[in-house]
């Protein structure tokens, strides 16, 4: 084993790029680094939702009042980088917040989350809810308008108030349909948490690059990658299974191969207390 | 004064843009009556129906449900509609729920009643469509002809007081077709207030007791199926019928 390594580090591209023992040696910081971002994502994404779902509905409406600030914040946020926006946000907000250095050294700011200061985190937040926010508008905007306008008019010719029928009727067909869409934002948007060693949060990207630039060596980079993609793989061949089946379900088939699932879960069941 | 009509249209007009498609229509119907409307189509016939539950809202005119107007602002046009069945030309069940979920949907939340009671509800509404042993399969699984009759039924189940029918038949293959009718005779024959929208000469001749020809968007001629029928005084009905013939 020893010996493998030590042939591994005398090849030069391979020592300076992917280099076991640096990799190895990185693994503790990279793992914050990891967990950071996914305390990051995770936050920012499931607060992005109701972001999403409110900005879609506005964009939607009728109003011009309500319909034109959400067009135009969709429009702004999908067509600048990532990069300026959480450059604006991340220094603008303690300009903007009464009390805010009050906040980032008293108590509560200086809680760590995942690694990252309460008063950090709340920031990088707000840049990621404003950007995925957008993108998730288009997602449902364009999932709810797919929705037949038959499906509408049956549930409010029963009676329905437009409330009813969005959260009985049209919401649970879009999700469904959409879910692939969502998912890959999901995924983008884990990738996008790297940009946050702009602004000195410490997360993977970041993490990575200070272990480089004390050993002037690739190997933490290459090191990150592999936390990114233990997270983006397997994510991105669930989308195309959702995907797959999504089609399926679409021309029909899908009850059948539900029904199929059971019997063979109660043909197993059945098998396990014989 | 006669009995109190169960749906009371005045004077309806539509437009949609610089389109008038509705253009003064006037007509009432009486409790238990099964109304057949007819017309080439562009005749307005199926944007008067949706008028009457205000799935299209009026340019101007007044609609009457029972003692409720329906064109006014101030009726809470969901209670009315609750009690106003619809049944569309594309069916529109919600895919996403089984045969017994898509008539339960409504009896639960907009009606508020118990799961137990408004599964039995279902139930026996999918029986009374010949398709309780349906109640478990999703829409998708369905042939035109059932999926028809489950939103009959899930129209039915909210218990309504007039049924309005849009062309229900028009996206059917013609071998499921009567199955369809069949369910619609038997409600009729049951005393339920009908408007229906369609082009089946025949179930209008078995079934209604008044029939009615929309051209231009107006009433042009109504009377007794034999008598719009068989001895159509309107040149539009006579030219109408002599093509569908």
């Amino acid at each position: 084993m020893e010996g493998i390594i030590e042939y591994l580090e005398s090849i030069k591209f391979v020592h300076l790029f992917m280099s076991p023992t640096i990799i190895w040696q990185s693994l503790p910081l990279l793992w914050k680094g990891f967990q950071a971002a996914a305390a990051l994502l995770i936050v920012g994404y499931l607060l992005s939702l109701p972001a999403g779902l409110t900005a879609a509905f506005m964009k939607m409406s009728r109003n011009p009042i309500v319909r034109i600030p959400a067009t135009f914040y969709i429009d702004f946020i999908r067509g600048t980088p990532l990069l300026v926006q959480i450059l604006v946000i991340y220094f603008g907000f303690p300009l903007l917040m009464p009390g805010w250095r009050e906040f980032a050294t008293g108590p509560i700011g200086q809680i760590s989350v995942a690694g990252i200061d309460m008063s950090q985190f709340v920031r990088a937040i707000a840049a990621l809810v404003i950007n995925s926010g957008a993108y998730l508008a288009e997602i449902f905007r364009a999932g709810i308008q797919s929705i037949s306008k038959g499906q509408l008019e049956a549930a409010r010719s029963l009676g329905m108030t437009t409330m009813q029928a969005m959260t009985y009727v049209i919401i649970p067909q879009t999700v469904r349909r959409i879910l692939p869409t969502m998912m890959s934002e999901f995924i983008l948007l884990f990738k996008d948490t790297a940009l946050f060693f702009a602004v000195g949060i410490f997360e993977l990207t970041l993490q990575a690059r200070t272990i480089q630039a004390r050993t002037f060596n690739m190997s933490p980079y290459i090191g990150a990658a592999g936390f990114y993609l233990m997270l983006t793989l397997p994510l991105g061949r669930l989308v195309a299974y959702l995907e797959a089946k999504l089609a399926v379900s679409e021309t029909g088939r899908e009850p059948e191969n539900r029904q199929e699932r059971k019997r063979r879960k109660a043909a197993r069941a059945k098998e396990a207390s014989a | 004064m006669t009995e109190q009509a169960m749906v009371r249209i005045e004077d309806l007009h539509k437009s949609f843009g610089a389109l008038e498609v509705l253009k003064g229509v006037d007509l009432e119907v009486a409790r238990g009556e099964v109304v057949v409307i007819l017309g080439p189509s562009g005749s307005g016939k199926s944007t008067m129906l949706r008028c009457v539950n205000r799935l299209e809202e009026p340019t101007s005119g007044r609609i009457f449900i029972e003692n409720d107007e329906v064109t006014d602002h101030k009726t809470n046009i969901n209670h009315i509609r609750a009690r106003v069945g619809m049944v569309f030309q594309s069916f529109n069940l919600f895919p996403h729920l089984t045969a017994k979920s898509n008539v339960m949907l409504a009896l639960r939340k907009v009606k508020k009643i118990s799961k137990e009671e408004a599964e039995q509800i279902a139930l026996e509404g999918l029986a009374r469509v010949g398709l309780d042993d349906k109640a478990d399969v999703y829409p998708i699984m369905l042939s035109g002809g059932q999926q028809q009759r489950v939103a009959i039924a899930r129209a039915l189940a909210m218990d309504p007081h007039v049924m309005l029918f849009d062309e229900v038949t028009s996206a059917l293959d013609p071998e499921l077709v009567r199955e369809v009718l069949d369910v619609m005779k038997g409600l009729a024959k049951g005393g339920m207030t009908m408007l229906v929208v369609t082009h089946e000469m025949g179930f209008a001749r078995d079934v209604a007791s008044r029939a009615v020809f929309m051209d231009e968007g107006v009433i042009q001629e109504q009377g007794t199926p034999e008598e719009v029928f068989d001895n159509p005084q309107n040149e539009r009905t006579k030219d109408f019928l002599g093509h569908i013939r």
